[in-house]
Formats: structure tokens, sequence, C-alpha cells
């Protein structure tokens, strides 16, 4: 079985996508847990410095840069092909079609324990950091 | 910090975020598993194969698949990432825009902020791998092309009868996970053939008659058997009533073109070793020799003007002692598997113990991507050597 992956990108125009990458978890509310769309995460700044990037999830305040992949990714997806005809050969009728529809050179990278930034109001959503034991949410 | 950038929505505002601004970062209106989007980390050379569709996936749906460039073979394998990974697509992404439709308002909705489709659980990596030949190899085996099936495809009935196991190039393309180019270095290292469309290996008595037949003619002709004119003996071959396709097939199964004839045609020189080597093959296919019966009848069966002699057969025969005799006995390395796990594990249930000058013959033409020689052997054996000048022996792990 042959699956070909589809490329409709010209030579070096492939669309850029970009990745915000944290460690841990965002935790959301419960009472948003279904109401995700178009739900704020927190603020990416870049300070006045050069490489030096600042993403602002509810009270905590991560530091990072952005930083070039060592390989780029391809963002690939996934089609499912309905194939009426797909008695007659198992050749031609895969099932499934692969297309490439992105590329990520780059991706903003935070890895600093997060800073607290008590004074904020709380917020939809927090961050969650997997190493400290952050204080539980007041309502 | 300035006011967030309002109007810019996607992947583009963040790289270009310029120093001294800010952009707020959002769940995207179609925020959700989105399992049909895949990351692939792939190295930067091989960029070029996927902008112009030269890569394909490769398997059945039992097996695990490889990703296939048109020369090389990878293996894939999904790594996770504890960390999340907030993927942004551009704003202008077109692809998001199928599912919007039934989303009416939601799509449509003015980002002010940089909006994440998915949290990336992980990605796909690529490892380069050996092409899986073992499967190639079976399927040629199903259906060998045999003495009397020359006679077999004259008639319509019979074609229909022996069309199990008979595979084309795309047949072989769908079951086999290799590249195009390993698969067509594979059938040439099988001495497949293709008759009627379909990749076929000759069965080795049926080359023996072939080349029984070359003999004669070169004596009658008085052909040098170092520059064969390919017409002529492909004439011959085809006057004794071989196929065209298999006369041809001889040539370059046992012999090398060596360069042009008088009259266009191609000149081939018979390569020593590979005829002897058939010859004693067809000797020990009746079981064990005693080493001087071998050699004396080997002697006797190969043409005029060539030697046999006994190191042609390493890598095709093992011997052993038994008494005051030595035992010669049929055992090719073109029978065993490619895999190396599958290739030692019959070397050691043959042979519990190896020396290396006998074990060489049977590893040389293992080829593992990232794997040398010495790595297979640290890998897959174990070395004994009680003196710094004795022989290392090599046993199973």
């Amino acid at each position: 079985m042959q699956i070909k992956i589809k490329c409709s990108c010209s030579e070096e125009s492939c669309q850029e996508w970009a990745i915000v990458e944290i460690q841990g978890a965002i935790e959301i509310q419960p009472s948003f847990q279904n109401r995700l769309d178009n739900l704020d995460i927190g603020q990416l700044c870049r300070p006045s410095s050069p490489e030096n990037y600042t993403f602002t999830v509810g009270y905590h305040e991560l530091a990072g840069s952005k930083v070039p992949l060592k390989k780029p990714f391809l963002v690939l997806k996934k089609k499912k092909t309905i194939n009426v005809e797909q008695q007659s050969s198992e050749n031609d009728s895969p099932g499934a079609e692969l297309e490439v529809v992105g590329i990520i050179r780059h991706r903003i990278l935070f890895k600093t324990r997060p800073k607290a930034l008590i004074s904020k109001p709380q917020p939809v959503v927090k961050k969650r950091a997997s190493a400290t034991g952050s204080s539980a949410p007041i309502k | 910090m300035e006011q967030p950038h309002s109007g810019r929505r996607g992947a583009e505002a963040v790289l270009n975020l310029q120093p001294g601004s800010s952009i707020s970062v959002a769940h995207h209106p179609l925020f959700g598993p989105h399992d049909d989007l895949i990351l692939l980390e792939l190295d930067e050379k091989l960029l070029p194969h996927i902008l112009h569709q030269r890569v394909t996936l490769r398997g059945q749906p039992d097996e695990d698949a490889v990703l296939c460039t048109p020369s090389k073979t990878y293996g894939i394998k999904f790594v996770g990432n504890s960390n999340s990974v907030f993927l942004i697509p551009p704003s202008d992404h077109s692809i998001l825009c199928e599912a919007s439709e039934d989303h009416n308002g939601k799509g449509h909705i003015q980002q002010a902020s940089a909006s994440v489709i998915k949290v990336a659980p992980g990605s796909m990596e690529l490892v380069e791998v050996a092409p899986r030949l073992d499967k190639l190899r079976l399927l040629l085996s199903e259906n060998p092309y045999r003495s009397g099936e020359a006679l077999q495809f004259e008639d319509v009935d019979g074609m229909e009868k022996c069309i199990t196991g008979l595979y084309t190039w795309d047949d072989l393309v769908d079951k086999v996970q290799a590249s195009d180019e390993e698969l067509r270095t594979g059938l040439m290292a099988f001495s497949a053939v293709e008759i009627n469309g379909y990749w076929r290996i000759v069965d080795e008595e049926y080359m023996g008659k072939l080349l029984m037949a070359l003999f004669p003619s070169s004596v009658l002709n008085d052909w040098s058997l170092n520059a064969l004119n390919e017409d002529e003996v492909v004439g011959a071959l085809v006057q004794d009533g071989f196929p065209q396709k298999l006369a041809h097939h001889c040539l370059s199964v046992y012999g090398s073109k060596v360069g042009e004839g008088v009259n266009g045609s191609c000149l081939w020189s018979l390569d020593e070793r590979r005829v002897c080597v058939h010859f004693a093959r067809e000797i020990l296919r009746r079981g064990k020799r005693k080493m001087e019966s071998l050699m004396e009848e080997w002697r006797r069966k190969i043409p005029e003007g060539m030697q046999a002699s006994f190191d042609m057969l390493e890598g095709e025969v093992l011997t052993e002692k038994l008494g005051v005799d030595l035992w010669v006995r049929a055992f090719s390395v073109s029978a065993l598997p490619l895999t190396p796990a599958e290739r030692f594990s019959v070397l050691f249930k043959e042979r519990a113990k190896w020396e290396w000058k006998d074990l060489q013959p049977y590893i040389r033409d293992l080829k593992v991507p990232g794997l040398s020689l010495e790595g297979l052997l640290l890998k897959y054996t174990r070395r004994i050597q009680p003196t710094l000048d004795a022989e290392p022996i090599f046993s199973a792990r």
C-alpha cells in the first residue's frame, strides 16, 4: 500500500507555522472546560532586548527565547478519502491521504521557572507549573 | 509595552513580533484535538523530495509504515513531548476553513490574538533503516520460473493457472517496504528478470540448462568465453528453444559486459567464479560430499579453460571434519535472512561457535544504516579471545 505525501506549496514558499512551547500545562477553570474556542491563554511579549520573550499566563510570567529547530517540522494533514469503487483494486485506494500544510522552523521556548506576579487579578486560565508547588486558586 | 497589535492573527504575527511589542495568545475558534494534524521532523536535505512530491509511505495494514524517498527508507516513530506545544497556524490558513463552514460566525471572528489550533502531544521522527528486502525474496520465491513454463505461456488456460505468486513492478512497490532505487538494486541482487511484465527469479536448474546449451554452441562456433557476441549467443540459445529474455538473462547472471562488438552487438565475458560456483552448487544440491570427491567431480564439470579453486566457494559452503575425512556441504549466504538479528540467529543455529575467517563471508553483506560491521558484532555476538595471538571466536549473545 502506498500513500503519497502531497505538497501543494511551491518551492521555498511552504507556509510557516509557529510553536509556543512551555514546560508543564495550562489549567482551565472548570466552568470554561467546554468553551475553549476563543478563550484567551496569555500574553506574549517581546521586551526591547533582542532575543528575549515573556509569556504571561494567569499570574505566572515565563521567560524564554525564539529558538531555531535543529530539524524543521512539517505539518501534515491526514485526510480520509471515501472511495466508492473500493472493491475493484486494492492498489489505487488506500483510503487516506497525507498533505503538507505547513513547515515549522522556529519555536518560542519557555523553559525557566515561572515567576509569580501576585498582584495580577485571578484570570480564567492559569499556568500550572510542573515543578513549583503553586498556591490554590482563589475564587 | 505597546498595545496588542490588532488584525494580525497567526503564526506570522508571533514569528515577526518586534522588540517592544506584544500579542495575546488565545485558543483558536476551532481549537481541538485535530488528530489529523501531525508534526513530522524532517532533515533539511529531505525537504526537496517532499516539495516535489517524491515521498511516499509504504506498508501493508499489518506492518509499521515506512517513509520512502526515491532512494532511501526510513522507519517512523512517534516521540511524545511532555511540554505543552501550542501550534499556531498562519492567519490565512485555508485548510481550517473546511471545518469552519459549519461554525458560521465563529470562523469569521476577527482575532486580535495569535490563535492556537491544538496542543501537539509529540511528533514523528524518522530513522534511516535498511529496506525490507527479505519480503521481496519471499514473494519472488513463490513462483520461480522453471523449465516447461515457456510452453505453458503459449497456452492461455495455462497462463491463468500459473497467475498466483506473480508480481509486477507495481505489485512489488505496493507490497515491499523499500524505496524504488533499493527495490531495483534488490531485484538485481536476486538476479531477477522481468518476463511478460512479471518479475521472476529463475530456478537454478533452468539456469543450468541455459549454461549447458551455451558451452557446446561456443565450442561449435569457436566463440571465446571472454568475448561472447550477445546477438550470436542469444540467437543460438533461441534456436535451442529458449525464450530470448532468458537467453539474455543467462549472460547477465554468469557474465559481464565488456564492450561493443563489430556490428553494435554487446560483448560479454563469462565470469569464471560465477560459472564454477554454479557447478559446485549443482553437485552439492544432491547432498554433502567428501572434499576429494567434490573437487574431482567439480573439475570434470567446469568448461574447458576454466580453473576451479576451493576459495571460490567462500560464503557458499561449510566444511566439517568427520573422522579423518573433510566433508563439504552447501550453505549459501544468498539464502540467509537479510536482517542482522535473524541472520545471526540462523548462523548460530548452524554452528555455535565461529572463527572470524569462517564468519566473515556470511556477514559482510549485512548493511544497517548507522552500524558498522564491528558494531554489528558487538550487538549480536559474544567474542572470546583467550590470548592476544589466538583466533577470536564468536558465539551467540
